[in-house]
């Protein structure tokens, strides 16, 4: 009987530990440059959508934007619909977290 | 100028009152009451302040330099009329421009003018009152600029015209300016955010910018003047320089007296500024197509954090060749200590007739891609008539300046003194027997022992 709750606890153990390895593995770090057609920033303030058109593929792709730095840019209008960028972003549950986002255009 | 002198003196009592009771930059009800209408409206309270601005680097874009090779000491240098391989324009040849339509005939503003702060018709280092008028005194000083309001645009007699946003609001949200002011410009050189210099000015970054402080808290303004740092690449000065020792550091900075032996011959910045990113390299000669269906030049580069610096003897001094720029300085001048750079090397057109590096018109290889037809529209403007452009590789050094990693990320006794150490002692002009005592453990062990003991 022991034997058999030892061999039922460790399955659970490992059943988990393969789970949040599964978990952590669907984490994956995107790069892409797209223009931007549109920017919807949240009634809070402290985020904001903007959904970018590949440039290489075409396809439009919904970023989520947190940091303050973009943010302000968005609020201020240094980035706007239009701008080409740079974005890395973080894709994990059906959500894309931007980790970088800068404009391509310098002078 | 009676008026102005009584308008200035009621603002200036206004001035004294607002100070006790709320730090706000004082003016107000005289903007909301008369509008804003540019300098005109700053020089009520702040008389003198639109002429003296028309002296600086920021609107000349050039000043005399007398710390690097090769230069007529009687005229002025910078961004106005410098020709290397980072940007391979200036302000002469790259005027803001429309570029001639690409492929999918769309044409576009560029040039390396975008970021002056007057209104382009008053350009890089023009004078006189249309002048002072066209000064952006806002861009540099309003916390609720609307960034979407500068932009060129032609006006029906052809001219390009900066717009700029002369807002209310923008006006009563004045004051000194925010790191955002500044980075608006000075991170988008070099082609694109981060890219020339490759330092982030954020808090995650930069243990000043953690603190809250913004640029202007180290390059401490004296009427529009700022004091710079001493990047090789850098030569267009206001007349002041700065270093970290001052206010806020001492020149024995640490609790540790080892440490403070060794700011005679090193830079803070090669401790503390162990990492820095952006272009490393460059080719003018080969432009890429963007999806915009324009051209930009072929670029790599790293994101901030991921370029690793060289280490070199600098006295301030800089050396300034056809394919090379950089610190001059060694072991033995008395004068050198050891400085972090970050090496870019930038490939572009020389003239094989003299040797010179050769400017490049954007506008041409942006729309087509035709390089040797920039370098051609450069040449004409110089008025530049025999010429043979070759390519070549031009090194340059860049100071790492800024971006100061946060007190457990600097280098400390063993990233040096190793023999695998950050700093190549040899090429730094140290003979075997001194290199070899400078890389042994026995210089940190105790130190670095006690350390870790304490941390365990």
């Amino acid at each position: 009987m022991k034997r058999f709750f030892s061999v039922v606890i460790m399955l659970a153990v490992l059943t988990v530990s393969s789970l949040t390895l599964v978990a952590s593995a669907s984490a994956e770090d995107v790069k892409m440059v797209g223009t931007i057609s549109e920017i919807k920033i949240a009634d809070d303030g402290k985020s904001a959508t903007a959904i970018l058109k590949d440039t290489k593929s075409g396809e439009s792709v919904t970023i989520v934007v947190t940091d303050d730095l973009t943010l302000d840019k968005f609020k201020d209008k240094r980035i706007v619909e239009g701008d080409e960028i740079r974005c890395k972003f973080e894709k994990q549950d059906g959500k894309n977290s931007s980790k970088i986002f800068k404009k391509t255009a310098g002078c | 100028m009676l008026f102005s002198r009584c308008v200035a003196a009621f603002l200036g009592v206004v001035l004294m009152v607002a100070n006790s009771h709320a730090k706000e930059h004082s003016g107000k009800e005289y903007i909301q009451k008369n509008g804003y209408q540019g300098p005109k409206t700053c020089v009520v309270c702040h008389p003198g302040v639109a002429k003296e601005f028309l002296e600086t680097v920021h609107w000349k874009h050039a000043s005399k330099v007398d710390h690097v090779d090769h230069l007529d000491a009687g005229k002025e240098y910078g961004m106005k009329n410098r020709i290397y391989t980072m940007c391979n324009g200036n302000d002469i040849v790259n005027n803001l421009k429309e570029v001639p339509p690409n492929a999918a005939g769309k044409t576009k503003f560029t040039g390396c003018n975008t970021c002056h702060p007057g209104d382009h018709v008053s350009d890089v280092g023009s004078r006189g009152p249309e002048a002072e008028q066209a000064i952006d005194c806002l861009i540099c000083h309003s916390a609720k600029y609307d960034f979407s309001k500068r932009k060129a645009v032609k006006g029906k007699d052809g001219k390009v015209v900066m717009t700029q946003d002369r807002s209310v609001t923008a006006a009563l949200n004045i004051g000194q300016p925010k790191t955002k002011n500044c980075m608006v410009c000075h991170e988008s050189a070099g082609g694109g955010a981060l890219i020339k210099r490759g330092f982030s000015m954020t808090r995650e970054a930069d243990v000043h910018a953690a603190k809250g402080m913004v640029c202007v808290d180290c390059h401490t303004v004296k009427k529009h003047r700022f004091p710079t740092g001493r990047d090789p690449n850098n030569w267009a000065h206001d007349g002041m320089y700065m270093t970290c020792v001052g206010e806020c550091h001492s020149n024995k900075p640490h609790k540790d007296a080892d440490y403070n032996r060794h700011t005679n011959v090193i830079a803070c910045q090669t401790c503390h500024i162990p990492r820095t990113g952006g272009a490393f390299a460059k080719n003018f000669t080969k432009w890429e197509r963007q999806s915009s269906g324009f051209y930009e030049p072929s670029t790599l580069k790293r994101e901030v954090n991921e370029t690793v610096p060289v280490y070199a003897w600098y006295n301030l001094t800089v050396s300034n060749t056809p394919h090379f720029i950089g610190p001059k300085g060694s072991r033995s001048d008395g004068k050198s200590k050891i400085y972090p750079f970050k090496v870019f090397q930038g490939k572009a057109y020389f003239n094989k007739l003299d040797g010179q590096l050769l400017s490049m018109d954007f506008a041409p290889p942006m729309a087509t891609g035709d390089t040797l037809a920039g370098v051609t529209s450069a040449a004409k403007t110089l008025g530049i008539k025999a010429y043979d452009p070759v390519p070549g590789w031009q090194t340059i050094y860049f100071g790492s300046n800024h971006q100061v990693a946060p007190k457990n990320k600097a280098l400390t006794c063993a990233n040096c003194h190793a023999i695998n150490g950050v700093l190549n002692f040899k090429e730094l002009g140290y003979s075997a027997k001194e290199v070899e005592k400078l890389t042994t453990p026995d210089l940190y062990f105790d130190k670095l022992l006690k350390i870790q003991q304490e941390n365990e």
